[in-house]
């Protein structure tokens, strides 16, 4: 078995990564997946805090299903407003979606 | 098969699922009528209110009340029902019925108007299933719930360019800190075992992994709670989103948010405090209550839209509420709820009026409401007592949550006497902004046109104006200013403004419920 804090710290990279991506990134799709990307870190720690849990009991991994479900409603939300955006002013480019700093 | 019993509790939720459902159904026939839809989910939003009260016991509804007793304070699975989360749902159900009437006098819109109904109605349903969470999973999912549906309302009229902005800026905020939040929740699951919101009240296995845990939760809430320094979003959201969706998130989700943090820190400041980690978490919200106090009331100064005002102002409100968290006692928490209270009138009211301003002709600058005072008495009278309320003066529900939140924090003595210092200071800055706007609504009239915006109608049935109209005699001048920005809208305006008198008057009932169900939250958490 992996060691936990192997699986940690994997985690912890992914999370730093998804936050990089978040800050950095202005094309709206790319910022879905750095968003992506940190929720599998999370999902990656309940498996893993589970798989490690004393009591053996499976509530970790039955919340990594519920969370994987969340994450793709997240995105099919996302993407139809990233859509409807486009056809307006026909760009993903969250940089040129700024009409409204007054 | 689930026995009918085991669901009668949550009758609330149940109604407003089957609403929902209706307004889909309603969709589906064809029917896209604001009266038809706006009507059903009013009533569907009463009735779930009602049953709210009947729950909680109120006079003379508690027969009707399908709670068992032995289950308030009791966890049922993931569920725990308490007297402070069934205050709150009352809370988010009056705010989302507010919101259904004053949106029935909103332009028709056969694309937009059940998807905005249903929308409000799922993210109402998300509300209630925060407010009895048990489960830090469920609890988040359940805010989870009310933020897609938010984020599509903001949007929802799909070809209003600043709303679509606005949509996209709340998604990407929304979705983001909902990721970190459950990123802080593995990280306490992992700490404690379990995610059952009760344990957090006991010190756990690793308390500096629980404690990066319960920081991530703080900031990804802290997100949707406006706080400061993540508060970025609101205004340009609050800004772009139409007027009536401001005043759902403004009062209504923002509270959620507040009642979340509520339900998962309760237990742990207190531990946080006892186990000999140097106050880590009471340290952490009361310099998020300072910054997010100071903050919204600096830039609200400088604002010169009706709206950023309002958006900074509420950014503000939700510094003071914070003060009960931090304080973190029966009576800290008691005020802040009577405070929410107060803010669902005081907020959504005004968002209300100005969506009603603008239904005449206002335009977006403060400076445009120069001498509505004179031309429309109702809707500037009912304003001013909202401004009034927000800025803390005597005499109005704001001043009691005020009064209330402060002293709870000079009572409880220590550091926390800065909390109360820093809010004093906050709120005698707020009076400059809301002045300023009570000085140019009472301002008297310059020459000239006086409703330039206004147009006919409106004209002929101004105050001024009515010398020029001998065909609209002076008795019907409050009932055209109901016709010209709408009656539902104006009735709403109306009533929350008479409200926030009335209880500012006689608040004694409402906060001995406050306080006895303040009081089992904190013996429970």
């Amino acid at each position: 078995m992996i060691p936990l804090d192997e699986l940690l710290g994997f985690s912890g990279v992914l999370f730093a990564i998804g936050i990089f991506g978040v800050l950095t990134r202005r094309n709206f799709i790319l910022l879905l997946v750095s968003i992506e990307i940190i929720m599998n870190a999370a999902i990656l720690n309940f498996i893993a805090f589970a798989a490690y849990s004393p009591s053996g009991s499976p509530s970790g991994q039955s919340i990594a299903v519920i969370l994987i479900g969340l994450a793709a409603t997240e995105i099919a939300v996302g993407l139809a407003i990233v859509l409807a955006l486009n056809r307006i002013i026909g760009s993903v480019n969250v940089a040129q979606a700024m009409e409204l700093k007054l | 098969m689930v026995a009918l019993p085991y669901l009668l509790p949550y009758l609330p939720e149940l109604t407003l699922l089957v609403a929902t459902f209706v307004v889909f159904l309603l969709d589906v026939a064809g029917e896209h009528r604001r009266t038809t839809l706006g009507g059903v989910s009013a009533f569907f939003l009463i009735v779930a209110f009602v049953e709210v009260l009947a729950d909680l016991g109120t006079w003379p509804f508690h027969a009707l009340s399908t709670l068992p007793a032995s289950w308030n304070g009791t966890a049922q699975g993931p569920i725990l029902f308490t007297s402070l989360g069934i205050v709150f749902q009352g809370i988010f159900l009056a705010i989302a019925a507010l919101v259904a009437i004053a949106s029935l006098s909103e332009a028709e819109d056969p694309d937009g108007t059940p998807t905005f109904y249903a929308l409000l109605l799922l993210a109402s349903l998300g509300m209630l299933l925060v407010a009895i969470s048990g489960d830090l999973i469920l609890l988040l999912l359940a805010v989870e719930v009310t933020g897609i549906s938010t984020y599509v309302l903001v949007g929802y009229t799909r070809k209003d360019r600043r709303a679509l902005e606005a949509a996209m800026k709340f998604y990407i905020i929304g979705a983001f800190s909902t990721t970190i939040s459950f990123f802080g929740a593995s990280l306490v699951f992992g700490a404690y075992g379990t995610t059952s919101l009760l344990a957090f009240s006991q010190v756990p296995s690793d308390p500096s992994l629980a404690l990066v845990g319960f920081a991530m939760i703080a900031v990804g809430l802290g997100f949707k709670v406006t706080l400061v320094p993540f508060h970025m979003w609101a205004v340009d959201v609050y800004d772009g989103a139409p007027a009536v969706v401001s005043a759902y998130l403004s009062a209504g989700s923002k509270k959620m948010g507040l009642f979340a943090l509520f339900a998962i820190f309760v237990g742990a400041v207190r531990v946080f405090d006892t186990a000999g980690n140097g106050y880590a978490l009471a340290i952490m919200m009361g310099g998020l209550a300072i910054a997010t106090m100071t903050v919204g009331n600096v830039l609200a100064l400088q604002q010169q839209t009706m709206k950023r005002m309002l958006a900074y102002s509420s950014i503000s409100q939700a510094g003071y509420m914070l003060i009960g968290l931090a304080v973190n006692t029966t009576p800290s928490l008691s005020a802040a709820t009577l405070q929410m209270v107060a803010n669902v009138l005081m907020k959504g009211g005004a968002f209300v009026a100005v969506a009603a301003a603008a239904a005449i002709g206002v335009g977006p600058l403060i400076t445009d409401w120069k001498g509505l005072g004179h031309r429309r008495p109702i809707l500037s009278a009912s304003f001013a007592i909202m401004l009034l309320s927000m800025a803390g003066i005597p005499l109005t529900l704001g001043f009691v949550g005020k009064f209330y939140l402060f002293f709870s924090a000079i009572l409880a003595g220590g550091l926390f006497a800065i909390l109360a210092i820093v809010g004093l200071l906050n709120s005698a800055i707020s009076v400059f902004y809301y002045a300023r706007i009570l000085k140019h609504i009472y301002m008297p009239e310059e020459t000239g046109s006086p409703d330039a915006h206004g147009g006919t109608r409106s004209l002929a049935s101004s105050t001024l104006g009515s010398s020029t109209s001998p065909t609209d005699p002076q008795p019907s001048v409050a009932i055209s200013e109901f016709r010209a920005m709408g009656y539902a809208r104006m009735g709403v305006i109306v009533a929350c403004a008479v409200l926030l008198i009335a209880l500012g008057i006689y608040p004694t009932p409402i906060v001995t419920a406050l306080n006895a169900a303040a009081h089992q939250f904190v013996a429970l958490h």
